[in-house]
């Protein structure tokens, strides 16, 4: 399997063990769509009824957010070695979407690792 | 508070000047013109003429009139949105209100953040020991990090809290539950949040006087305690809130109607009531300021709040 997918799967994985944060998202329907800016590479999660899902590939619907970054930034943001925060103040992360969506994220990423 | 209030231009010194003349305070609101008011209060025994002017979420709007306003007026109110938000100690400068702020060069201008931070606590404490409160109530603050003074009460006091900023501020339905979760989650989350255009963050404007929407009703119906702005309290209250305590401010006559009819026991506003209403924090607290000379950064203002005992209002609306 990709490195990133596995990383995907892993996130999304402490994601649903979570039940805090599957009552936060059980009425949170998005396709995210997910693009290594290196490589070109694509990836998606998605969630619906307080379940996230990820793989390799075009989002199948039409993406509400989307994430944009280098592969090894992306790694690290999604197996928690580093803070969105971090990448996004200094550029390397792009992200489209509701501004309300983004924190979500944040907590999210926060929730599962913490600082 | 770890950090000193920041000097402004044109106001250097954190005593201002104090006499006995009657003072003029107007407190521009990017909130609703609708609730605009004006009343005569007396603190230490001087007159002092407040007055609420809102403008309709137009930040152009409040810029003109703040300068409109400097060096015409004793103090300046900042509503419907803070300068800061100052949690743990931490201060958070919100950047539309820095825009704000900076059109006024000679009058000093409160958010009304130094009133929460001394005065709201005080006003818990009280309530407690009227036993109009107890620490056995369950608490939804709908915002705990404008208000961290009350919060940090309430948690301090044992309260089983719900903070609710999340919630009621960005739609992600993920309850605070602790002092501890309210700070982590400030110290992540604020340093990006405050740069938002403040109208996504807290209804401005028109949005101040939309209808209700019950989506949140479960939090509401699980607290018998429920704080802090108003503007989302009513925005979100369901149409029963049945032997329930509110802890606000900012409320009109109408406004204490529309709480009665929702079967609301008590309406504690922390500041007091003036012909009919409770004018917000940064109204009371540039009147402090105007009649005292003290402004929030010194040493001698939580002394100066205490002295001057603004009062707060308690309203039986449902025996």
């Amino acid at each position: 399997m990709d490195a990133l997918e596995k990383v995907l799967e892993g996130f999304v994985e402490r994601c649903n063990k979570n039940p805090r944060l599957i009552a936060m998202n059980r009425d949170w329907t998005r396709e995210v769509a997910i693009r290594a800016t290196d490589t070109g590479e694509a990836f998606w999660i998605r969630s619906a009824a307080g379940q996230l899902s990820a793989g390799k590939g075009t989002a199948t619907g039409p993406a509400d957010l989307e994430i944009r970054a280098d592969r090894d930034v992306l790694e690290a943001i999604f197996s928690g070695q580093m803070a969105p925060t971090e990448p996004y103040n200094q550029g390397d992360l792009l992200v489209r979407g509701s501004q309300d969506d983004l924190l979500r994220l944040d907590v999210i990423t926060l929730m599962i690792w913490g600082e | 508070m770890s950090a000193p209030w920041p000097e402004r231009p044109g106001c250097p010194h954190n005593v201002l000047k104090a006499s006995s003349e009657p003072k003029t305070v107007v407190g521009v609101s990017l909130g609703s013109s609708r609730r605009d008011h004006r009343g005569r209060i007396h603190l230490s025994g001087v007159p002092v003429l407040v007055e609420r002017r809102g403008t309709d979420g137009n930040l152009e709007r409040a810029v003109d009139l703040l300068r409109q306003l400097d060096g015409q007026v004793d103090a300046i109110g900042l509503g419907g949105i803070d300068r800061w938000l100052i949690v743990d100690g931490e201060r958070y400068a919100i950047r539309d209100a820095e825009r704000l702020v900076a059109a006024v060069t000679q009058t000093p201008v409160l958010d009304g953040k130094g009133l929460k931070e001394v005065w709201e606590p005080r006003v818990i404490d009280a309530l407690i020991a009227r036993q109009i409160i107890n620490p056995e109530d369950a608490v939804l603050m709908v915002s705990a990090l404008d208000r961290f003074g009350m919060a940090d009460t309430f948690y301090r006091r044992g309260f089983p809290t719900v903070a609710g900023d999340l919630i009621f501020a960005a739609q992600v339905d993920y309850p605070i539950l602790s002092r501890a979760e309210l700070v982590r989650l400030a110290k992540h989350l604020l340093p990006e949040v405050v740069k938002r255009p403040f109208a996504e963050l807290y209804p401005i404007g028109a949005e101040q006087d939309a209808a209700s929407d019950e989506r949140y009703r479960r939090y509401f119906d699980a607290a018998q305690i429920i704080a802090g702005d108003f503007h989302l309290i009513r925005r979100y209250w369901p149409n029963t809130l049945e032997g329930k305590v509110i802890i606000t401010n900012t409320t009109t006559a109408a406004d204490v109607e529309a709480a009665r009819a929702r079967s609301a026991k008590w309406l504690i506003t922390t500041t007091p009531e003036i012909d009919g209403r409770s004018f917000g924090t940064n109204v009371m607290e540039a009147a402090v300021v105007a009649v005292s000379g003290v402004t929030p950064d010194h040493a001698a203002w939580a002394k100066t709040v205490e002295d001057m005992d603004i009062g707060f209002g308690a309203l039986l609306l449902n025996p």
